[in-house]
């Protein structure tokens, strides 16, 4: 009874929710390896093994690409955006200053306004800068990126700040009065202490960035140069005749890249203040 | 984190250039008890500290920013002076001149930091918010994209009609005396060339083209030698062809134009516009459409819109608010579809916020084994692209196909009616945004130092207490933001409505709204379900900002006394 | 930018107006050379099935006339990227789309009239030139019909039903032994499916719009809830889930070829795009026109042409004029095309081709030679949803008028909104 007290719920929940996330995952698995494309096996498990689909994607589709693309945005964009908004959460979490509360405010009602038009804006705004940077423009991972750096901020800041908020302000005042400045006690001091949390960041920038369909649609037109998710999409959107076989092999391939990151950075998840300050 | 850490601190000697003097992040007043102890801080000698600070990252950050300011003017500059787009030049220099002030002063610590990301956020998210909510005030939409320019370039070009029972040329764009003329060569039925009617059209009109042969023709029976006439070569024509589809010969029922670059036809403008009376004449029924600026369309006296349908943009003021209001159609439904919109987003905060925390509780635990494969299966979801699997819940839930009823043997319409459809949606939604909080809440855990939480089970609390005592405040703290954020995204998460339900089941009686529309996905068919209303899309956009901007700043005041605790 | 875009406007406008008739407009400035050269690039924008097949071709159209041809892939929403993107300058030249999207393309002054002589109209099929035509211009150059027919399992069920009872019929008697668990396949969802649905609903007299004097749809005038439309839509009632089972709004997209291909049904309304997995699973079939009720009107499915347009605002419209109205009507690009998405060519002689190499080719024009094209006037778009959700009702059982009635409102109120 002690055991089940201590440990024995925390298995009960972790089995009974694997569960239910992996249902509709083997369902996917099932449909991906059934030869005849199709979402609507009404059993779990595959009618018939075979990765035809699988070698269909490759040699059909630019999925090669498609992955490596996605892989170097998604990147690239979860990098930038961490940075982009630690750098913010700190000034919001350690210095005090006017508009600081407005400002937090704003940065998460911003994100609120309904996307309804955002194609048209896009149109609007990176005309001009494709006529202008060709470099920076529509058809450039470059411009895509920069796009993806509009949403950097946001929740992610409000995310790190709540974090740095409680780590001791005695910690980086001490660094202080020992004479470091305000950006040795940024690099020094405060980032080895909140891993946990630029990880979770880093983890919810790649994901964002993996399924983001509308922007890319529009930004990579290239078949070569499209992204998973628009790839993907195109598989099965529009057309009448859609690939669902093909479809869901696709899916479950563009979940690697993102356990894969997500492996790698769950040691940082995990690992608490403590084990970070020994670190720092 | 080895690869972060490494590269920023490369682009931290930007921010850390002007910052390095003396820190002046206190504000004078500044309120909490955090001020005198930063006042320690500042009041430290700043002559002890400069020695120091004059080092070689010193110097590179400063380069860094130089640099910076350098690179953009030097790439974004000569594109604006080329295209004479003054203002642009202005805005960047300002832009440049800003960036090495901030970064090679020591005032404006924060802006420091703030600003990279804020640059981003207006030029990327708050202008396109501007854009929209500008476009709220006109009739912007299909049919009314452009100016009224455009509408009239549009109406008289898709008015040339071919002259009936004129010839139709194979055509050969050449230079005569380094001007242009078209040799045309009229083709019968079956395409042949007829020889002996070759024509030269010029910019005056036609003239005959006498004398020639099957010998000035090529395979692809154009003319392709004429004496006297440079005829050009397909490159040659393409790098001439604006000059080209604007070259036009008078006829006397109109002109010949080309079709491409190896076809001409004779056409004649069937509607034409007058500036005199700012109207559109139709030529074949003499009606008369005279401009409507209200409306922003070619409207004939008995109310009948010019064919083709093509407008231009026009400001309305505030019709598109008094619709959203007015319109039966639309308000009407607004009150059923606002309350479940809330639920809705309620629901979803809750169920994903409920189930992600207590996942994370149960593997916060140093005695816990397989945490790795838990968090790995358990983030799976997350992993996965949410259309995809929007759409293979959607197909799971079929009542006859569906894996579910399949597997436990039910015949229920999930997607059928209104409450288990409902119910679904919230269901797959969970499915979708458990891990998010799963993640986050891992995160806010690691937050919590260890001496509360073992403080209170010393104290002799129950697991239980603690936590509700201890661990769910601390956590609340740092999660408000995110549930109201969360909130938000779900109170217009399109996605999830249109690929599961697409808004249905409809009651019978009523084919405007369905029992799971969301007031975006509402307001999204309405605007855009056929012929696309931007203008009033964008009014809507504004009134579900407002709703839930109010709702979101009211959950903050209530949790605000939490976020006090820390700031 | 858009300054620029203004002036090429204007240039155009004004050699446009130089031809009308009332001459009135001597101020005006004459043809402005545009700015905007076309670089000797010609950009195509295409959706993901055609994006591939068209490069081969473009890049010898390119080599031809000395230009570079840029083929780009939009995945999603092709229609309105096309037309907010060329509003700002940043469409293509040309573009590959349904016909029914003229309509709305023409209201927006995205797309330019393709003037094929007479000689160039006869060498396309009829139906095909009749679809592209949209208030008395043809509006692009067409390449590829498509329409659905009745795909039936030969095995199952050796000879073609004579009418939507005699199907009903044999698929009940199919049921009944155990042999299929599905009468018929005629996909409708949870949202409807009005594209599908529509052959059996005109046979049973229902209609969508009606008739302008010129005989094109006239939108002032939907019939959705005329009392013909209404007996139609009693019929589907009578087919639906509590009659004989043969329509279900379970039945959807993406069940639909899994359940054909697993001979679980022997009667599949489809297209030309979902044979080559039929021919994968080893199927027999035959393809016949869609049959009608008993004494009832005749079974009239949507003809759908795809078609190259030109973009209005595109910068090399010339070469764009040329390659869709001098170059994609050639057999050679008809032909490749269809290999690579095999719907029956517009063009007559690649059709001839096409009908010699597949049999079925002729099958499925047989099927569509009396289809009505897709009406491309834009309140078309507001058909889908509201009369989608009235077929969902009177499948489940409901009301045939009520539910009509609900639709024709809706589809009513949503067209005078957008005057």
């Amino acid at each position: 009874m002690t055991w089940f007290k201590r440990t024995g719920w925390r298995h009960l929940v972790a089995v009974v929710v694997a569960i239910f996330s992996l249902f509709p995952i083997v369902f996917v698995i099932s449909a991906a390896f059934n030869p005849l494309g199709t979402l609507a096996s009404s059993k779990l498990w595959p009618t018939g093994a075979s990765g035809e689909n699988f070698s269909h994607l490759f040699s059909n589709t630019a999925f090669s690409h498609w992955f490596l693309n996605s892989l170097v945005i998604a990147l690239a964009s979860s990098f930038a955006s961490v940075f982009l908004s630690f750098s913010a959460a700190y000034a919001f979490s350690r210095m005090r200053f006017r508009g600081r509360r407005v400002g937090l405010m704003a940065l998460l009602l911003v994100q609120m306004f309904p996307q309804f038009l955002a194609i048209v804006a896009i149109f609007i705004l990176f005309t001009d800068i494709t006529e202008n940077w060709r470099y920076i423009g529509f058809d450039t991972p470059a411009g895509l990126l920069l796009l993806y750096m509009g949403t950097a901020l946001g929740v992610n800041t409000w995310l790190m700040k709540g974090f740095l908020d409680t780590v001791p302000k005695e910690l980086d005042e001490s660094a202080t009065v020992d004479g470091a400045s305000h950006v040795q006690v940024f690099f020094r001091i405060l980032l080895p202490l909140v891993a946990p949390i630029l990880a979770v960041t880093a983890m919810l920038a790649f994901i964002g960035t993996m399924s983001e369909v509308l922007m890319a649609n529009i930004f990579l037109r290239d078949p070569e140069s499209k992204t998973l998710a628009v790839g993907l999409y195109g598989l099965v959107a529009g057309e009448r005749n859609t690939n669902f076989g093909m479809f869901a092999a696709g899916t479950l391939l563009t979940a690697v890249p993102t356990v894969g990151v997500f492996l790698y950075l769950q040691k940082y998840i995990v690992n608490g203040l403590t084990a970070g300050a020994v670190k720092g | 984190m080895t690869t972060p850490s490494t590269t920023s601190s490369g682009s931290g000697g930007v921010t850390g250039a002007g910052g390095s003097g003396s820190p002046r992040s206190g504000l004078p007043g500044q309120r909490g008890s955090d001020a005198p102890k930063r006042g320690t801080g500042k009041s430290a000698p700043p002559s002890e500290h400069r020695p120091r600070e004059i080092t070689v990252g010193f110097l590179v950050g400063r380069l860094i920013a130089l640099g910076l300011v350098a690179a953009l003017l030097l790439f974004g500059l000569p594109p604006l002076i080329r295209t004479d787009n003054w203002i642009g030049v202005g805005v960047l220099v300002a832009a440049g001149a800003g960036i090495a002030y901030l970064y090679l002063t020591r005032r404006h610590v924060p802006l420091k930091y703030l600003l990279p990301g804020t640059v981003f956020l207006i030029v990327f998210q708050l202008v396109p918010v501007i854009l929209t909510v500008s476009t709220a005030f006109t009739n912007f939409g299909d049919g009314h994209r452009g100016t009224k320019e455009e509408a009239i370039t549009a109406i008289q070009t898709g008015s040339l009609e071919q002259v009936t029972g004129a010839a139709s040329y194979n055509l050969s764009p050449a230079l005569k005396d380094g001007k242009l003329v078209f040799l045309l060569l009229p083709v019968d039925d079956k395409g042949d060339p007829v020889l002996d009617q070759a024509k030269v059209g010029t910019a005056d009109g036609l003239s005959e083209l006498p004398g020639l042969t099957d010998a000035n023709l090529s395979l692809t029976k154009q003319l392709s030698e004429v004496p006297g006439y440079d005829i050009l070569s397909k490159p040659d024509a393409s790098a001439r062809g604006d000059e080209i589809a604007n070259f036009a010969v008078p006829t006397e029922q109109g002109a010949i134009k080309s079709s491409g670059l190896s076809k001409a036809v004779e056409l004649k403008a069937v509607r034409a516009y007058d500036a005199a009376c700012d109207c559109v004449t139709d030529t074949k029924t003499g009606t008369v459409y005279p401009a409507d600026e209200a409306k922003g369309y070619f409207v004939s006296a008995d109310g009948t819109v010019l064919s083709g349908g093509q407008g231009w943009k026009v400001g309305v003021g505030w019709a598109n608010f008094t619709r959203i209001f007015t319109d039966k159609t639309v308000s009407g439904n607004f009150f059923s579809v606002f309350v479940w919109n809330v639920v809705f987003a309620l629901l979803s905060v809750l169920t994903t916020f409920a189930l992600g925390l207590v996942c994370a509780l149960a593997l916060h635990s140093p005695r816990m084994r397989g945490t790795k494969i838990y968090r790995t299966i358990l983030i799976l979801p997350y992993a996965m692209p949410s259309f995809a699997m929007l759409l293979v819940w959607r197909d799971m839930f079929n009542k006859d196909f569906g894996l579910i009823n399949n597997l436990f043997g039910w015949h229920i319409d999930w997607l059928g009616q209104p409450t288990t459809a409902r119910l679904s949606l919230i269901l797959v939604n969970l499915w979708l945004g458990f891990p998010y909080m799963f993640l986050v809440a891992t995160g806010a855990l690691q937050a919590i130092p260890k001496e509360l939480t073992e403080a209170s089970s010393i104290d002799g609390a129950t697991a239980w207490q603690g936590f509700k005592r201890v661990t769910l405040p601390l956590l609340l703290v740092a999660l408000t933001p995110l549930l109201i954020s969360s909130f938000a995204y779900n109170f217009n998460n399109f996605n999830a409505i249109k690929l599961v339900t697409d808004g249905g089941p409809y009651a019978i009686d009523n084919a405007t709204v369905g029992a799971t529309d969301l007031l975006i996905s509402y307001t999204y068919r309405l605007a855009f379900g056929g012929i696309a209303q931007l203008g009033f899309a964008a009014a809507v956009s504004v009134i579900i900002f407002t709703l839930v901007a109010v709702m979101s700043i009211i959950g903050f005041r209530r949790s605000r006394s939490l976020e006090e605790v820390y700031s | 930018m858009r300054r620029r875009t203004v002036f090429a406007a204007l240039g155009a406008a004004a050699s446009a107006s130089a031809l009308a008739a009332c001459g009135s407009d001597k101020d005006e400035p004459t043809a402005t050379p545009s700015k905007d050269k076309g670089n000797g690039k010609l950009v195509i924008w295409a959706d993901t099935k055609r994006t591939a097949v068209l490069k081969k071709y473009a890049d010898q159209f390119g080599k031809d006339n000395g230009v570079t041809v840029e083929v780009k892939e939009i995945s999603e929403n092709l229609q309105q990227v096309f037309v907010t993107a060329s509003q700002q300058g940043s469409g293509p030249d040309v573009v590959v789309g349904a016909h029914d999207w003229i309509g709305n393309l023409v209201q927006n002054g995205a797309i330019d009239p393709v003037q094929l002589s007479a000689q160039q109209k006869s060498l396309f099929a009829a139906a095909a030139v009749k679809a592209v035509t949209f208030n008395g211009q043809i509006y692009g150059a067409p390449y590829a019909l498509e329409n659905i027919a009745l795909v039936r399992n030969t095995d199952l069920v050796p000879t073609a039903p004579a009418s939507i009872e005699d199907l009903v019929k044999a698929g009940q008697d199919l049921k009944k032994s155990g042999k299929v668990s599905e009468i018929l396949l005629d996909q409708c969802g949870a949202s409807g499916d009005a594209y599908h649905i529509y052959p059996i609903y005109s046979s049973g007299g229902g209609s969508l719009f009606g008739l302008t004097s010129a005989g094109d749809p006239d939108p002032n005038n939907v019939t959705v809830n005329s009392a013909d439309s209404i007996a139609a839509f009693t019929k589907l009632k009578e087919l639906g889930e509590k009659g004989s089972g043969a329509l279900k709004t379970s039945i959807a997209a993406e069940n639909v070829v899994a359940t054909f291909t697993a001979k679980k049904a022997a009667f599949f309304i489809t297209g030309s795009w979902n044979i080559a997995d039929i021919k994968k699973a080893g199927i027999k079939y035959d393809i016949t026109p869609i049959p009608g009720f008993a004494g009832g009107k005749p079974a009239q499915p949507f003809l759908g042409v795809q078609a190259f347009f030109v973009a209005s605002k595109g910068k090399s419209k010339a070469m764009a004029q040329e390659f869709v109205a001098n170059y994609v009507t050639n057999k050679e690009v008809a032909n490749a095309l269809y290999a690579a998405d095999p719907r029956p060519p517009a063009l007559l002689a690649a059709q001839d081709d096409a009908k010699t190499a597949d049999p079925d080719v002729a099958k499925w024009l047989d099927a569509g030679k009396d289809g009505l094209p897709m009406p491309a006037i834009p309140a078309m778009n507001e058909i889908w949803g509201p009369f989608g959700n009235a077929e969902v009702a009177v499948i489940k059982g409901g009301d045939p008028k009520t539910a009509a009635d609900a639709a024709a409102k809706a589809i009513n109120d949503a067209i005078a909104k957008k005057k």
